[in-house]
């Protein structure tokens, strides 16, 4: 017998997200991941001035926006030919790291805590799912630490305006680095909100994931999918400190990490309700046409490829890549490796803090050439992060964005690859196919966010409730 | 009306009872003051930074806001329920009175369909029939962000989604207008307070509540003498007037200068760049382009 169970919304993400899976004998065999939301940021973007690209493109995503700054000002600077300095890319490193501890920790508590720990003290946060495991004492001081953690979460982007005027959508990073100059008083503002935010992620944050994690092993063995990892690299390459998280690397299946390859980066909508010359082109290329009437698509969201396969970026893929991690690949795991890296991305703050050097003023007038081209890749919160641009006669002709929730929310393809997330739900037993907790607790560890996802939208047709066939 | 949720079995230490006894008091002391009321929480198209923001809040913060002002029934972002069993929630809150706030613009684009915020009775609900259904019957709406308020960056041309502000689907409802990209947490929350303290607040002929809203950016600019002067900054970064780099503090009212953000600590001027209007209708085509370093320039096609 098959059950068709289609969960619309699933909650707790940034944006909206439909999920239609098809279960036999209490195990899925088949999933579909959608996304919920359409604005056409590309089509927008085409006819502005390149230097708003920065501020324009951060409005994509409210839980995120500071990623999109950093990868359309490394496009811009790309384009523009400019190499920033050591002390502009600490400062606009910096920022980046508040929105790390901003968004996991708000993902772990606000977004993740809920499909495990009962949250008794408002109605808004009660489950629909009966699978709660933890011993009372444990579940009580994880739903204090709920809103313990709130505190928290808002100082994070207290420390962000810091640097960047204000959080979300900040007006700090920058071609060049930041707009404006570090003082010994901003960074010991900073050192210590962060000493508190460090004491509250060894205190708290990591072993509350390990205590869930603990009640509920068999998420050790869900959720895992092809095991394809890829990361663009994060907090990498300065001249001095090195690399203090991870290079560019990807691993395929089971074989070791090899460099990352960004001309093996293609987009393809073989299954996607949109038309261009070719199904499959590098991001460079086509900026893809919505087509409605393709019938084999089922989704608005594009499939991301690497060398033609699907990868999963995010936390748990930078963890194993840079060698920090080697527990494996699960739902488990990428929820651990999100608390883990929140740590890690605090220590990397710690030590560029003590690089900069007060007043430094990294900014120019900038000069737009008459054409060019540009590229950010950067890893962010959720992975993978891409913008690629072209200016002519001084405007923006073409924009393309690949976000991470392109990569691990990508459809499937015309060799027969689902998308990670898909993929990742294949063969998960669902106890109580009415109710089932399994599926947002699986897809909700790889942090999706639907407003990224900007390429997504319902296919137009009606959607089915659950329905037994 | 408030419920009391069903409580586990209680801790015995010295630490629990305090804590439970100073919980409750409190909370008899906010329920004298503020009557709490049910709040409906809408998201639609746009990018959740809104709730983002609001999560961003301090004195009052969203814990205060759930503990003494608001029943929040539904929030995309927030509540446990999934699928839908949350928009059964959503749907059980028409059946009592409640505040509606929306952030994000309503998609027109294929009857609503680029905008799908969950499925109910096999059915996708479009942002748009939210809207419209959540707004009749709502005895306050708030317009929260510049999506809501005009559409704002979701309807940035050539508009992909065809997105509009609320009030183009409910034309003969009024609505605090509290535009903002995002909205800063204390204009929410603070016409939130107003509401349930003293009623509707006095706001312009923009429906924009004029505690936050009354004055320009400029005339409270605190770079304001150097504009007088003529000073001005020829790039980011500069400590001067941000006029010539495309500063739209001279037609945005907001009280940004004064008020600052994420507990006060610093705005965009003060990190030494124009502001970009996001608080003003029109954003943000009408403030484009944000920064431009000659504005005395002779620009072709605008």
């Amino acid at each position: 017998m098959s059950k068709r169970i289609i969960i619309n919304p699933l909650t707790r993400i940034s944006g909206f997200m439909e999920i239609d899976v098809l279960v036999e004998n209490h195990q899925v065999v088949d999933a579909k991941t959608k996304g919920n939301l359409f604005r056409g940021f590309e089509q927008m973007l085409v006819g502005r001035s390149p230097f708003d690209a920065v501020y324009f493109t951060q409005r994509i995503c409210g839980i995120c926006s500071s990623a999109h700054s950093m990868a359309s000002s490394l496009a811009l600077e790309d384009a523009l030919r400019v190499v920033p300095t050591e002390q502009g890319r600490y400062l606009r490193d910096i920022i980046h790291c508040c929105e790390f501890l901003q968004n996991h920790i708000r993902h772990f508590y606000q977004y993740t805590v809920p499909d495990f720990v009962k949250i008794e003290q408002n109605p808004l946060f009660q489950s629909d799912h009966e699978d709660f495991r933890l011993p009372q004492s444990i579940n009580d001081r994880i739903s204090k630490h709920f809103f313990d953690s709130l505190p928290i979460s808002r100082s994070a982007h207290q420390m962000l305006a810091v640097l960047g005027g204000k959080a979300p959508h900040n007006h700090g990073v920058f071609i060049g680095g930041i707009t404006t100059q570090a003082t010994a008083e901003k960074v010991v503002h900073m050192d210590s909100i962060l000493d508190k935010i460090i004491v509250f992620i060894d205190e708290k944050m990591i072993p509350d994931v390990y205590d869930i994690a603990h009640y509920y092993p068999d998420y050790f063995r869900l959720g895992g999918g092809y095991g394809n990892l890829m990361t663009y690299g994060s907090f990498n390459h300065y001249q001095d400190l090195g690399t203090l998280y991870v290079d560019p690397l990807i691993s395929k299946m089971d074989s070791g990490p090899e460099p990352f390859d960004e001309n093996k980066i293609q987009e393809k909508i073989d299954y996607s309700w949109y038309k261009a010359n070719e199904n499959s082109y590098k991001p460079e290329e086509v900026v893809a046409e919505p087509d409605m009437d393709k019938t084999k698509a089922y989704s608005w969201v594009k499939a991301a490829r690497y060398d033609n396969l699907p990868f999963e970026v995010g936390p748990l893929a930078r963890l194993i890549l840079s060698g920090e991690y080697d527990n494996g690949i699960s739902a488990m795991d990428r929820t651990i490796a999100r608390a883990l890296e929140t740590k890690k991305i605090a220590q990397i703050m710690k030590t560029l803090l003590k690089q900069i050097i007060p007043c430094v003023d990294v900014q120019k007038k900038w000069e737009l050439p008459e054409s060019a081209f540009g590229r950010g890749l950067v890893d962010t919160t959720r992975g993978a992060l891409g913008h690629w641009l072209k200016i002519n006669e001084k405007k923006i002709s073409f924009y393309q964005i690949i976000t991470p929730s392109t990569w691990d929310f990508s459809t499937r393809d015309d060799s027969g690859y689902r998308g990670p997330a898909e993929e990742a739900l294949i063969g998960t037993p669902i106890e109580n196919p009415d109710k089932p907790a399994e599926i947002g607790r699986i897809l909700r560890s790889f942090d999706p966010c639907m407003s990224c996802a900007t390429h997504v939208y319902i296919p137009g047709k009606q959607v089915k409730t659950i329905k037994v066939f | 009306m408030t419920k009391q949720p069903v409580l586990p079995p209680e801790p015995l230490t010295n630490e629990a009872i305090a804590a439970r006894l100073t919980n409750t008091v409190l909370k008899s002391l906010d329920k004298g003051l503020v009557k709490k009321k049910n709040l409906v929480y809408l998201e639609l198209n746009g990018c959740s930074g809104n709730i983002i923001s609001f999560l961003n809040g301090q004195n009052p913060d969203f814990e205060y806001l759930l503990n003494s002002m608001v029943n929040l029934r539904y929030s995309n972002s927030l509540m446990a329920a999934e699928g839908e069993r949350a928009i059964e929630q959503l749907m059980n809150s028409l059946d009592e009175e409640y505040i509606l706030a929306v952030e994000g613009a309503v998609a027109l684009k294929n009857n609503g369909l680029y905008n799908v915020i969950g499925s109910w009775k096999g059915k996708p609900l479009t942002g748009l029939e939210a809207a419209k259904m959540f707004g009749e019957k709502a005895t306050h709406i708030l317009a929260v962000g510049a999506c809501a308020t005009h559409g704002g960056v979701s309807a940035a041309k050539p508009n992909p989604s065809e997105s509009v502000g609320l009030n183009q689907v409910l034309p003969s409802k009024k609505m605090i207008m509290l535009p903002g990209c995002p909205v800063h947490p204390d204009w929410f929350i603070g016409t939130l307070a107003h509401l349930l303290l003293y009623g509707e607040p006095e706001t312009d002929n923009l429906s924009r509540p004029l505690m936050f809203y009354s004055t320009l950016i400029h005339d409270r600019c605190p770079r304001r003498p150097f504009f007088d002067r003529g000073i001005f900054a020829e790039k980011l970064g500069d400590k001067t007037c941000l006029f010539k780099l495309g500063c739209r503090g001279p037609v945005t009212r907001i009280d940004c200068p004064t008020r600052q953000w994420n507990g006060h600590v610093n705005w965009p001027i003060g990190d030494d760049t124009p502001c970009i209007g996001c608080a003003q209708f029109g954003f943000p085509d009408a403030m484009a382009p944000f920064i431009s370093y000659d504005t005395t320039r002779v620009v072709k096609n605008e």
